[in-house]
């Protein structure tokens, strides 16, 4: 990790800017809060609905970790933090995505499967 | 920012000197218990999404028979300034802004935290009232998992602030304190962070 360093830092400037930063996120977060929770209470078709709201969120989350976590992916932050932090996104998107993607593909095959099954007793004199 | 920081979240500074060089490998070490526990939330996500499907409620309720939207808001809302009055707790530790502000922000915060559990509670209660409970289907079991740990998460996010008050009262804002208060800054928003993704992928996914 980097030593600290020991330059003087104005700290009315640095507060003000700082503030800033919170007020910024904070209204985001409110915006895209209030987004989300009005596409779906709309009348759009449930698609667009549920892309609205994967938007809104992955903004938000966005907006919580550089305004608030104070996160930062361009500089001014240790290598250290950053490697920690896209390890575990690396790791989470291998196993929650590998996961989801893994029960909804089985999931979609047993349907198949019933359904084709089900429309086969249905009408076994169709054929 | 106009200095780099030493670790992820709003850094001392400078001019806390030696608190704010400790606090670079403790809140460091805390950034690696956030990010196991951001998995366990990410896996209870992935299980939840697994069973949102009529096979995974198994003819138990479902989302649009037990979710409350305006209950779903007012926790959001709670939670969402909760987060933000810790930006006072933040500032006026870097600033010294004197005890008695930090000790203000952190009730503001802990009295937020609380409203925020008042109403998931209350809608545990309702949902399990209309049948809703653990053990009648996975997607059920997954629901009360993922939203409950992210409830224990703020309750104990309260518990911590109240011993932090206690803390600052007795002993002063000294150095173990400030980097206390610095660990305590980044799980408080962490959980702002994470019930985004329960809001939105949880509650309002299924209601869409």
């Amino acid at each position: 990790m980097i030593k600290p360093n020991t330059g003087e830092l104005d700290p009315q400037e640095s507060a003000a800017s700082e503030i800033k930063s919170y007020t910024t996120g904070f209204i985001a977060s409110l915006l895209l809060t209030v987004g989300g929770f009005a596409a779906a209470l709309s009348d759009l078709p449930t698609t667009w609905k549920v892309v609205l709201i994967c938007v809104a969120a992955l903004l938000q989350i966005i907006t919580h970790m550089r305004n608030f976590l104070h996160l930062s992916f361009s500089g001014g932050q240790s290598r250290e933090d950053l490697l920690l932090v896209l390890f575990s996104a690396i790791l989470l998107t291998i196993m929650a995505g590998g996961t989801w993607y893994i029960m909804s593909d089985l999931s979609g095959r047993m349907h198949q499967t019933m359904d084709s099954v089900a429309s086969a007793q249905s009408q076994p004199h169709s054929r | 920012m106009s200095e780099k920081s030493l670790y992820p979240g709003l850094n001392l500074g400078g001019t806390h000197g030696k608190a704010h060089e400790k606090a670079e490998s403790t809140v460091f070490g805390f950034w690696v218990f956030l990010m196991s526990d951001l998995i366990i939330f990410g896996i209870l996500f992935a299980s939840y999404a697994s069973y949102l499907n009529p096979m995974g409620m198994a003819g138990g309720p479902g989302p649009n028979d037990l979710f409350d939207i305006t209950s779903v808001a007012i926790q959001t809302a709670f939670l969402l300034f909760g987060g933000i009055a810790y930006a006072g707790v933040s500032l006026g530790l870097k600033y010294e802004h004197g005890r008695a502000k930090l000790i203000g922000w952190l009730l503001v915060c802990a009295v937020l935290g609380a409203g925020f559990l008042f109403f998931e509670v209350k809608d545990f209660i309702t949902q399990a009232g209309e049948g809703g409970t653990p053990q009648v289907s996975g997607w059920l079991s997954s629901y009360w998992a993922l939203v409950g740990l992210h409830g224990f998460h703020v309750f104990s996010g309260i518990l911590w602030i109240l011993a932090m008050i206690g803390q600052i009262a007795t002993r002063g804002v000294d150095d173990a304190v400030k980097i206390r208060l610095s660990m305590l800054g980044v799980f408080w928003h962490f959980l702002d962070l994470i019930w985004v993704g329960i809001f939105s992928f949880v509650f309002l996914v299924p209601l869409a």
